[in-house]
């Protein structure tokens, strides 16, 4: 009967949407990095530390308010245990344990043994609670119990916990744990060291009057002070023989030190290159509205140029290690991934619906667009994708992978020339407003409901007194465009205006038609 | 009587873009292509040329103050070597030439050509537009590239009496309905806003060229009113 409860329980949470909803939220509340709430979260936790160390400092010499005595000792320790308790409960998932272990004991033909669900259960639990993260989070709850006094010094746990919050922290530990064999064989013979000279200054000076050296704790001590090369001074050999061990010491301490600070320097020079990529895919996961530019060749290096010009947000992918590069000595993020592998998006957790602007396929390689755009598509049906064309011959197999957009530069050149052959001022002129380096501009505005209450009409606009051309109107809901429309032609959000001329005109008359008139 | 020609060296892609959009705007499209590069497989005919020639063939055939030049050698260095080489022979010819870069195009320019072309700057120009003013981009592709009503046209002013001296920025423009006056263009092709400070005092007169948009039939009638047709 029991039985049938606890499995009909835990089939009910496993398969309850509302609760796993929220142990998700929680789970990504205390321990996703990648959560957008996650670091208020960790700034509320950390600032609660700073406020009970500081009470603990000032409560040794001055006296501090009920209040804050009150609040340091119960109300910190107690969100601070159910902090405890809500990381305890998402980091593994007791009705998943026991219904797998119910699915599994059922599929063989056996009875169901909760017993042995329970037993990985405790087993799981346990081996988070003994984890050092979760030791610390519980040494930080022990203050709660105030009254005895040694557990008030507990509070200095809680600067522990700032491990958990503080990234660089957990990167140095990362970083040292890669050379855990050589700490441990350092510390192997850091401790033997000390061992055998302590005992060889114990045995030399501890029946000499003279010698500071009296007790076994004071040969250790000294050991450990100049092994590592700080030496006080305050305890030091006064026997020949003991000075010999002294030099010994010193010599090894230096050895010590050394390894030490090679082991602290090699780890870092190894994970450096890691450290920098997991820094980007952490810093690509927060962006959002950026162009993804895959392949950065020429083309690639000059639009990028243009478009953070533009302030726009960039992020190059190319499997070339030397363009990657290059990309990053000019300012930009990139990352030494295929563009065209599913797996790339995965490490690199991008987003395309929720974080690309527009797809940029920019290697001046059909094959390569193609393969790129095909994984983009298969990823996301709606992102823009732009793509070079090569050769035209390839213009179908680029409509086909669903790119949206294709520049063919030859026939650019051809349209171009076509041009300045035949209304070659005119092109000077429409070029000129076109390119960022001249005064004059041709600007998109858009209108909102805030603007069209200002000016309803064409007529109403007061760009004349800007010096600004409108050479039209783009309708919202048709796509159309009306040239030069009569005054009398209603405007409506939504619409854009088409405007030429200086640049600075141009910001004052939009900021103008953001500005209340007073109509007479 | 003159003839005109445009001259393309250089046979690859660029080239045979280039010849299918000037073929209908001159009397002769030649196509020369650099001795020792292999040419079989191509349907299109082409003439010989060498970096070292003295062009002396060209300037016998060809009137070139009625051509144009065109240079489009994929190596930087050799079309920037068949740029000046034209110059130094040809100090009327027009020279257009394309550039892979910025730095190309500064040469090209130095070399002598009268307008270069880079293509990647223009190629990402090209797609910067497309993104940042989808909707401008649309429109001036349109005027400039497409067969639409739409055309931006360069007017020459011959009759001046028709602004009775009035100063541009006196002008009201909108009396031209249909048509947008953009800029003023001066004799060395340099041309000024329509609403440039330094054109407040500038009285239209005979022989000024006016950049105008608009549609073919309004453009027309304005051209009627200057005395442009």
């Amino acid at each position: 009967m029991l039985k049938r409860l606890i499995l009909d329980a835990a089939y009910a949470l496993h398969t309850s949407k509302k609760y796993q909803a929220k142990k998700t939220f929680f789970y990504n509340l205390l321990e996703n990095d990648q959560y957008r709430y996650k670091k208020y979260v960790d700034i509320l936790m950390i600032t609660l530390i700073f406020i009970s160390v500081g009470v603990l400092i000032r409560e040794v010499k001055y006296p501090v308010s009920d209040f804050l005595l009150y609040f340091s000792n119960y109300i910190v320790s107690i969100i601070f245990f159910i902090e405890y308790m809500l990381r305890l409960w998402v980091s593994s998932s007791v009705s998943e344990i026991i219904v797998r272990r119910s699915e599994h004991d059922s599929f063989l033909g056996s009875k169901v043994r909760l017993s042995k669900a329970f037993k990985e259960v405790l087993s799981v639990k346990f081996s988070y609670i003994i984890s050092v993260r979760a030791i610390i989070d519980l040494l930080a709850i022990l203050p709660f119990f105030h009254e005895l006094r040694l557990l008030r010094t507990f509070i200095l746990f809680r600067v522990f916990k700032l491990f958990r919050y503080a990234k660089s922290f957990q990167t140095l530990a990362g970083v040292l744990a890669t050379k855990k064999f050589e700490f441990i064989t350092l510390a192997m013979f850091a401790s033997i060291v000390i061992f055998v000279s302590s005992v060889l200054i114990y045995v030399m000076e501890a029946n000499n009057p003279s010698s500071p050296v009296n007790t076994l704790f004071e040969a250790v001590y000294w050991s450990i002070v100049t092994i590592s090369t700080v030496g006080y001074g305050d305890v030091t050999p006064v026997t020949t023989e003991g000075r010999v061990v002294a030099m010994i010491v010193i010599t090894s301490g230096i050895a010590v030190l050394a390894f030490t600070t090679s082991l602290v320097v090699s780890a870092f020079t190894e994970k450096l290159d890691e450290i920098k990529e997991v820094k980007n895919i952490e810093d690509i996961t927060k962006l959002r509205d950026y162009y993804l530019i895959c392949g950065y060749e020429n083309i690639a290096r000059e639009l990028a140029r243009k478009l953070k010009r533009s302030s726009h947000q960039i992020i190059v992918l190319d499997e070339n290690e030397a363009r990657v590069q290059s990309a990053r000595q000019d300012g930009f993020i990139a990352m030494h991934y295929s563009p065209g592998s599913m797996e790339s998006y995965e490490k690199l957790n991008i987003d395309i619906s929720k974080q690309v602007k527009a797809v940029l396929c920019l290697r001046e390689d059909d094959v390569e667009n193609v393969y790129t755009a095909l994984t983009i598509r298969a990823i996301d049906k709606d992102v823009l994708i732009l793509s070079l064309l090569m050769k035209d011959a390839n213009r179908k197999k680029l409509e086909f992978a669903g790119i949206n957009k294709i520049v063919y530069p030859q026939e650019l050149v051809g349209l171009i020339t076509k041009e300045l052959v035949g209304k070659p001022a005119a092109f000077e002129v429409i070029h000129q407003f076109r390119s960022e380096y001249t005064y004059v501009d041709i600007d998109e505005i858009m209108l909102t409901p805030r603007i069209i209450e200002n000016f309803p009409t064409i007529g109403s606009l007061t760009n004349k007194k800007y010096r600004v051309i409108v050479l039209g109107v783009s309708k919202g809901e048709s796509d159309r465009f009306y040239f030069n429309p009569i005054d009398s032609t209603l405007l409506e959000t939504g619409d854009y205006l088409l405007v030429v001329g200086y640049k600075a005109f141009i910001s004052e008359f939009e900021m103008s038609l953001h500005k209340k008139v007073e109509h007479v | 009587m003159s003839s005109t020609t445009a001259m393309i060296f250089g046979l690859n892609k660029y080239a045979l873009e280039i010849e299918a959009n000037v073929k209908s705007k001159y009397d002769t499209v030649n196509i020369y292509a650099l001795e020792g590069q292999d040419v079989s497989g191509k349907t299109i005919v082409t003439e010989r040329f060498d970096l070292s020639d003295d062009w002396l063939d060209i300037a016998q055939s060809v009137d070139i103050e009625n051509s144009i030049a065109f240079c489009v050698l994929e190596n930087s260095a050799e079309n920037i070597f068949l740029t000046i080489s034209l110059r130094a022979h040809f100090k009327d010819l027009i020279i257009i030439a394309i550039a892979s870069n910025n730095e190309s195009a500064n040469k090209l320019k130095m070399a002598g050509a009268n307008k270069v072309i880079p293509i990647v700057e223009t190629t990402a120009d090209i797609i910067a537009n497309v993104l940042e003013r989808p909707i401008s981009n649309r429109v001036l592709h349109s005027i400039l590239y497409e067969e639409s009503d739409l055309k931006i046209e360069q007017v020459k002013v011959l009759n001046a009496e028709y602004f009775k001296d009035q100063m541009i920025a006196d002008i009201d423009w909108s009396r031209y309905k249909g048509i947008i006056i953009l800029s003023v263009m001066h004799e060395d092709m340099s041309h000024e806003f329509i609403y440039a400070s330094k054109l407040n005092s500038h009285i239209i007169h005979e022989g000024d060229i006016l950049v105008v948009v608009g549609f073919e039939k309004d453009i027309d009638e304005f051209k009627k009113r200057i005395g442009s047709v």
